[in-house]
């Protein structure tokens, strides 16, 4: 579904190389991971799938069901169905929770040429699957993540994902800033979107949300490539050993 | 003993008058007067004594001129109203326009050669006009840092120090009328290109009269192997100072440069208009510190100096860097607004300013940060303390031209209060023409914090001590700008110039 | 010699109106503006107060000929007294809510003693010390019409005038909140191609006034309003202004708050774009203790429009414990558009906190990311971003009904911009 070929990255104002050749494909129904330690490039690999501004692909190519990522504006991307849930969400005073999903989901329904949602069935929809997340009214009726806790942002990104119904997921370090109980609904809900349909890749720095998120594939990656993928034991491995040991045995 | 213990009584002063004013200041220290048989231009302005002046530094044709068209176009021009000061009118003719010690008359050759008395001026000062180490007052540190000194007394050069020194890095640090004589190229090429004659009507003047002041030039690659500094001292009555100070920095150089101004305490205020001009060249940097202590007047009111001055840098090189340090306490009255012209991509302009106004001072001050280049940079942070009847304002310009790509500038700006009757204002102008350039202001006003007063005072200090202690903090984003030889100096400042600021 | 061009600016200009006849109070009124706008002329360019904005289109004899052709009513649906001022006809309708005196200018200038008297050109004169507000004294000796509005109690609806047709009107209205009094007004409407609106507000001790007033979403049309208001002890002022598009819009705010607790609110929201030129400017006075005030000024621009702020806090000498607050905010949506700003502050009192921020720059490109990541266009992406950024300003609205009501008024003329 998500496939990624030797792309190679840099930032766009100075001459710095990001990504030196990453090679990585998640087929539908399954959970990949990407670990690896902190600048290895694993941020900036969901930026530029997005379509995040400040970066140069200089070689390589992104495909989601052989269209090409690239080349599309970020709404286009996230039309075609690719979310990113961000390791930062970012505020936006004065825009209710609700006007802002309600927006999102009708602009991408108009742009698949569906119809617009009515009303009754947003608020029917948003309600049940806010409260899967323990997301109460006041909340969605706040602005777009101001005065939201780190796990209310967190939980907040699953909402959406859950309302955009993507069918490739990208989730930037959702475990960062999170405590036990929040890790497992923010999971939960992440693995009630699991279907056969649907990919993911899970960025994670710790092996912990691991635990609550089962991956298929691990892919360890450091200095702008992937060195190493394998099963979940490879998670563990780096749980027990850190990322040196593996690093190592991948040079 | 303090040093009002050696004001000389002159004649016809008598010994009442004297111990009244002991009893009344005490807190400026500088305010004594030197003795010495002075010699002077006659009094007031006119084509006459522009050419006198022009004659008596020996300048070629091209300068008279320069000065002559200034003065022209000054009689031409009005006296700014705008700046939140009021004075009584100046009259411009009843003012000395040149002074010298008489014994200056024949250049010395050297400092051996210079007027012991003027040489113990500057050593009563704090700045001994030997070649030693550092300025008296600092405790040398474990590297030996040099400084460098030109002294300016009234309206002429006295001496330079540290000259073979520097030359040998090809450094030219001299009087600015000796660098007329011997480096004319550069000061044609330079002079009036930063602060054009007929920028205002203070610089205007100051182009038409200006007597001495400083040259500095820092050939290409060259790290200033020394502080340089300036030291203006006023001391005759009835006189104007108009000092004109260039720096020229080229390519890739560097130097620190540092000013410091003194003058009697006298009843009658007196005029002092500077222009400073900064030339900078890609990749140099220049960082221009002063502090100003110019005899502030009495508590009400009566005498000090009437500053006003124009200072602008031109960072006309990519990459070039200039820093702004002013420390303003002293002077009746201040005009100054210490400017940067960001014209080269990636240049940088800052900043840095406390200004204390107590008594019956009063100071409009600030700055002008330009901004012509792409991904140009300024900083301002701005320190303003009001106490006694004194008013205190900053004003200043950030203007991001239309090509000024992806420029960002910051400014903050605090005014504390000290008093109910003292007033505290902020005038920023800001103008933005692109947007890809950030401009942020940011400004408060309050008092001096209670609980931080309470504190310090019930660890044993008393009111006044509690006061600069907090205001020392106040400033301290500024005072850390300073270079180290003036920080202490800066600090002690603060504190004399807030004496009986409470109570 | 030369003549001076702001006196034949000002002769040109004055030699074209009419002092409307009378012999009573108001005519006085009426020559005691016209002497001191004589003495001061209309404004140039190079003149201080002006600096950001070319006075140019409000001097001139005749207006400009375009002239607005807006004409839904932006407060459709809010229950509301409302009364409309048509060109020169402006008719009383009934059912005026209790507690209030409403009746007109040509009205109150038949009587010998009114209330008015004390208020017509007095808080005018006084707001234009120390800075002259020419176009203000014009107002005070031309207006051809006004309304005169007394408040005894606290009104339950709000009052709506709303101003139409027109070339180039001259109102002026007084407003008067008696003590422990209070009252909405809402200003709206097109008022010809070009119009001068002075205000003038009176708010007793512990009285309230409530103003919100909408401007747009018409293009051709210059306006110059003042608004003149003098505070007691324990009121509360709030002023809030919606301006979309308009060639030329020179708001200016006079507030003095004279009795202790008192506040004051004033806050704009303003967009638009091509050759918009939109200029704020306020005046907060603190002349008593423990007051409160607050400037909270948002401006959205492109395609080469210009927003202009001037706000100043005075404290005077003695007005002790002031709080004073301003923010003056600009969005330059391209790099074409350009923001002027002058925050002051000028403070003769220690004990006080008062502070203003400004800033200037583009969208945060990493809220525009986050919106389109989740499907939304860049064009809607960059409209809610201009909502969310406009929305610190609204929120100065304290109703919450009227708030939302200009929140959507706002959202929708946002997208037709």
């Amino acid at each position: 579904m998500l496939k990624i070929e030797n792309l190679h990255v840099k930032l766009e104002e100075e001459d710095k190389q990001i990504l030196k050749g990453v090679d990585l494909t998640v087929e539908a129904g399954k959970v990949h991971a990407i670990m690896g330690p902190n600048g290895s490039g694993k941020s900036t690999l969901s930026y530029v799938l997005s379509g995040r501004g400040g970066y140069e692909v200089t070689e390589g190519s992104a495909t989601l069901d052989g269209i090409d990522l690239l080349g599309m504006e970020p709404e286009e991307r996230a039309a075609a169905g690719l979310f990113l849930a961000f390791q930062y969400p970012v505020e936006i005073p004065g825009v209710g929770n609700m006007t802002f999903l309600r927006t999102a989901v009708n602009a991408q329904r108009k742009a698949r040429g569906e119809e617009e949602l009515s009303s009754t069935d947003f608020l029917k929809t948003i309600r049940a699957k806010a409260k899967d997340l323990n997301i109460d009214a006041d909340m969605l009726k706040r602005p777009v993540n101001v005065g939201f806790s780190g796990g209310e942002k967190k939980r907040n990104e699953i909402l959406q994902m859950a309302m955009l119904e993507p069918r490739m997921c990208i989730l930037d370090e959702t475990d960062s800033g999170l405590d036990v109980d929040a890790m497992r609904l923010v999971s939960d809900g992440v693995n009630a979107l699991r279907d056969a349909g649907r990919g993911f890749l899970v960025i994670t720095h710790y092996q912990r949300l691991l635990d609550h998120i089962r991956p298929d594939v691990v892919h360890i990656m450091a200095d702008g490539r992937i060195v190493k993928s394998g099963g979940p034991e490879l998670a563990l491995e780096v749980e027990r050993n850190g990322y040196a040991d593996i690093l190592e045995g991948a040079a | 003993m303090t040093a009002l213990d050696d004001i000389r009584v002159k004649e016809g002063v008598d010994a009442e008058t004297v111990d009244a004013v002991k009893a009344l200041s005490g807190t400026y220290k500088h305010g004594w007067n030197t003795e010495i048989e002075m010699e002077y231009a006659p009094k007031g302005l006119s084509e006459d004594i522009v050419r006198l002046i022009s004659a008596k530094n020996e300048e070629p044709e091209w300068m008279t001129d320069w000065r002559l068209e200034a003065y022209r176009r000054w009689l031409t021009l009005k006296e700014p109203k705008w700046a939140m000061v009021e004075y009584p009118a100046i009259d411009f003719q009843d003012q000395y326009y040149y002074a010298r010690p008489a014994s200056m008359a024949v250049k010395p050759k050297s400092l051996d050669e210079v007027d012991p008395k003027l040489l113990e001026t500057y050593k009563k000062l704090g700045i001994p006009l030997k070649e030693q180490a550092i300025l008296a007052g600092v405790e040398p540190g474990p590297e030996d840092r040099k400084v460098a000194v030109d002294a300016v007394f009234d309206s002429v050069s006295v001496g330079t120090t540290f000259r073979k020194e520097l030359a040998k890095a090809g450094v030219i640090f001299c009087s600015i009328s000796e660098a007329i004589r011997e480096h004319p190229e550069l000061v044609r090429k330079y002079l009036g290109t930063v602060v054009p004659q007929s920028d205002n009507y203070y610089a205007t003047l100051n182009s038409a009269v200006f007597s001495d002041g400083s040259f500095v030039y820092i050939p290409k690659g060259v790290r200033c192997p020394m502080e340089l500094s300036t030291y203006f001292r006023i001391n005759a009555e009835n006189t104007g100072q108009f000092e004109r100070t260039l720096i020229i920095a080229e390519e890739g150089s560097h130097v620190s440069y540092l000013e410091g101004c003194t003058a009697p305490q006298r009843d009658i205020a007196q005029l002092h208009a500077a222009v400073v001009e900064i030339v900078i060249l890609d990749d140099a940097e220049v960082k221009y510190s002063t502090v100003q202590n110019w005899y502030p007047g009495d508590e009400n009111g009566k005498g000090g100096i009437y500053n006003f001055v124009t200072k602008r840098a031109d960072c006309r090189g990519a990459r070039s860097k200039v820093m702004w340090t002013q420390v303003e306490t002293g002077s009746a009255v201040t005009w100054k607004y210490p400017s940067c012209i960001l014209r080269g991509d990636d240049s940088q302009g800052e900043f840095y300013s406390i200004a204390i106004a107590n008594n019956m001072q009063q100071a409009d001050t600030g700055t002008k940060m330009i901004h012509l280049g792409k991904n140009t940079r300024s900083r301002i942070v701005s320190k303003g303390i009001s106490a006694g009847r004194a008013q205190n304002t900053y004003r200043g310009l950030v203007s991001m031209h239309p090509k000024a790509k992806n420029s960002r500038n910051y400014t903050q700006c605090d005014s504390l209060l000290i008093g109910s009757h003292c007033g505290a204002h902020t005038v920023p102008y800001i103008e933005v023409r692109n947007n890809s350039s950030r401009v942020e202001h940011e400004a408060t006003t309050s008092k001096v914090d209670d609980d931080q007063l309470f504190y310090c005072r019930s660890r044993g200090m008393d009111e006044e001590e509690a006061v600069a202690l907090v205001v020392n903090g106040f400033c301290k984003e500024v005072l850390q700008a300073l270079p180290m030889e003036f920080a202490m100096e800066a600090q002690q400042l603060v504190a004399i110039s807030l004496e009986g600021s409470v109570g | 010699m030369v003549a001076d061009p702001r006196t034949t600016a000002t002769d040109e200009r004055l030699d074209a109106l009419t002092l409307p006849a009378g012999n009573g109070w108001l005519h006085a009124a009426r020559k005691d503006a016209l002497g001191r706008l004589r003495a001061v002329g209309l404004p140039v360019r190079r003149d201080e107060y002006w600096r950001f904005t070319n006075p140019a289109p409000l001097v001139r004899v005749a207006p400009a000929p375009d002239a607005p052709t807006q004409t839904d009513d932006p407060f459709d649906g809010v229950d509301a007294y409302v009364i409309t001022i048509d060109g020169d006809r402006l008719d009383l309708p009934d059912g005026a809510p209790d507690g209030l005196e409403i009746t007109t200018l040509s009205k109150v200038a038949e009587a010998d003693i009114h209330w008015v008297r004390d208020l017509y050109g007095k808080l005018e004169a006084a707001g234009s010390r120390p800075v002259s507000r020419p176009f203000a004294m014009l107002n005070t000796a031309f207006a051809t019409g006004g309304l005169a509005i007394r408040v005894m109690a606290k009104v339950s609806r709000p009052i709506h005038i709303r101003t139409i047709g027109g070339t180039d009107p001259i109102l002026h209205h007084v407003v008067k909140v008696d003590a422990d009094a209070a009252v909405t007004i809402l200003e709206s409407g097109t008022a010809g191609a070009r119009s001068n609106i002075v205000t003038e507000v009176d708010v007793a001790d512990r009285a309230a006034f409530d103003h919100i007033r909408v401007q747009g979403p018409d293009h051709a049309r210059h306006v110059n309003t003042h608004l003149f208001a003098r505070l007691g002890t324990g009121s509360a002022f709030k002023s809030f202004t919606l301006s979309a598009n308009g060639q030329f819009t020179r708001n200016e705010a006079v507030i003095e708050l004279t009795g202790d607790d008192a506040t004051a609110h004033v806050a704009g929201a303003a967009f638009g774009r091509d050759d918009l030129h939109h200029d704020d400017t306020v005046f907060v006075i603190h002349d008593a203790c423990d007051c409160e005030s607050r400037q909270v000024f948002k401006k959205v621009l492109r395609d080469g429009a210009t927003g202009v702020f001037q706000g100043k806090i005075l404290v005077k000498e003695g007005a002790q414990k002031t709080d004073g607050y301003q923010i003056s905010q600009a969005l330059l949506l391209d790099d074409d558009s350009v923001f002027l700003a002058k925050p002051e502050l000028e403070i003769y009192a220690d004990d006080v906190a008062c502070s203003h921020g400004s800033t200037t720059g583009a969208i945060d490109e990493t809220a525009l990311f986050y919106l389109r990541s989740r499907g939304v266009s860049k064009r809607v992406a960059t409209d809610l971003l201009v909502l969310s950024f406009l929305t610190e300003a609204v929120d100065e609205i304290a109703d919450d009904g009227l708030r939302d009501h200009v929140g959507g008024l706002m959202a929708d003329w946002l997208s037709r911009d």
